[in-house]
């Protein structure tokens, strides 16, 4: 690519990943959805966690990897357990570091 | 008041911080190798803020591929976040428009993750919002900027476990949002819809339209069983 695609490709980016992100908000802030739209709209979360969770641990490589060899499998049983009985976002991502550094270097 | 809200967005950024190093570390390497400037790969992380999405534009460029595919894959792969940010429209209506619009520029993943969890309990102000996706933003560029320049220095961050920083805060976050039976069914739901399409159709990983459907499954499966909660 030429130095001036490069910078066409950066601002095109730049312009199509910012603006989903801006136009809800700037269009849509000053309306009052009807409450069954809220409350869908209140599910996206636990729904993205879901799937965002699932695709970190089981696809940690871009592809999915359910097996004994995905060591991201294994961090993730004592981050959930501390993530439960913690409820604190520090304290999980600690127990999470440190279940991968001691996998990554002792398996 | 004000301050307070912004030095706690800035706190709650931090393992998101953490998360984003060896990522944004890692683009710049690969970015430099693919033929951009260590000054465009930085700008590139300045004024697009979309992992993967940037991560997919130098992949394309590596492939020879056209600017306009790079472009057309990013539209897809940004499409999510339309969603994201119509849920957080109901936690903005006292909020000023235009620095609330302006400031969600930086909604990424993570600071959706952080940010919708807290307005479960507290208002959203710009101030805080400023805090989370400033100071998230700022870690994603400078760490782009060190891995392009030097790149050829550091190899392997896997062994500090930092590659387990992002799931270890969704899985947190997670646990969070739910408090009650339809929660947990919606992020089960979410989870399955999303493992499932990416399985059988392996291309929606990459572009992470697995995402959006497991989203609005999720979400409506959720929203049905609602009033048997």
């Amino acid at each position: 690519m030429s130095t001036t695609s490069i910078f066409i490709m950066i601002f095109g980016v730049s312009l199509v990943s910012l603006l989903p992100r801006i136009l809800p908000i700037a269009l849509l802030s000053r309306l009052t959805f009807p409450p069954l739209m809220i409350r869908w709209l209140s599910y996206v979360a636990p729904a993205v966690l879901g799937a965002l969770t699932a695709l970190s641990v089981l696809a940690p490589q871009g592809r999915i990897d359910i097996s004994a060899g995905n060591l991201f499998i294994w961090a993730f049983i004592p981050t959930l357990f501390s993530a439960i009985k913690t409820r604190s976002l520090f304290i999980t991502l600690i127990v999470g570091i440190l279940s991968m550094a001691l996998l990554y270097n002792l398996v | 008041m004000k301050k307070q809200e912004l030095l706690q967005g800035m706190r709650d950024s931090i393992p998101i911080v953490l998360g984003y190093f060896p990522l944004g570390f890692a683009f710049g390497v690969l970015a430099v190798q693919v033929g951009l400037s260590i000054f465009q790969a930085g700008l590139m992380s300045i004024l697009c803020f979309t992992g993967a999405g940037q991560y997919i534009a130098i992949g394309v460029m590596q492939a020879g591929g056209a600017v306009v595919t790079a472009i057309l894959a990013n539209i897809l792969v940004n499409l999510r976040y339309f969603l994201f940010a119509t849920s957080m429209v109901p936690h903005f209506k006292d909020l000023p428009a235009v620095p609330a619009s302006l400031l969600s520029y930086g909604l990424t993943d993570e600071t959706y993750a952080v940010a919708i969890n807290r307005y479960q309990t507290k208002p959203a102000t710009i101030a805080y919002m400023a805090g989370l996706n400033l100071t998230s933003h700022l870690a994603w560029i400078t760490s782009t900027f060190i891995g392009a320049a030097l790149g050829m220095l550091i190899t392997n961050t896997d062994q500090y476990g930092f590659g387990f920083a992002l799931p270890a805060m969704y899985t947190c976050l997670m646990v969070l949002m739910i408090s009650k039976k339809s929660d947990i069914i919606a992020a089960i739901c979410g989870a399955l819809a999303c493992l499932l399409m990416g399985y059988f159709f392996p291309e929606s990983m990459a572009n992470m339209s697995n995402i959006i459907i497991a989203t609005l499954v999720g979400a409506t499966i959720g929203v049905m069983i609602h009033e048997y909660d």
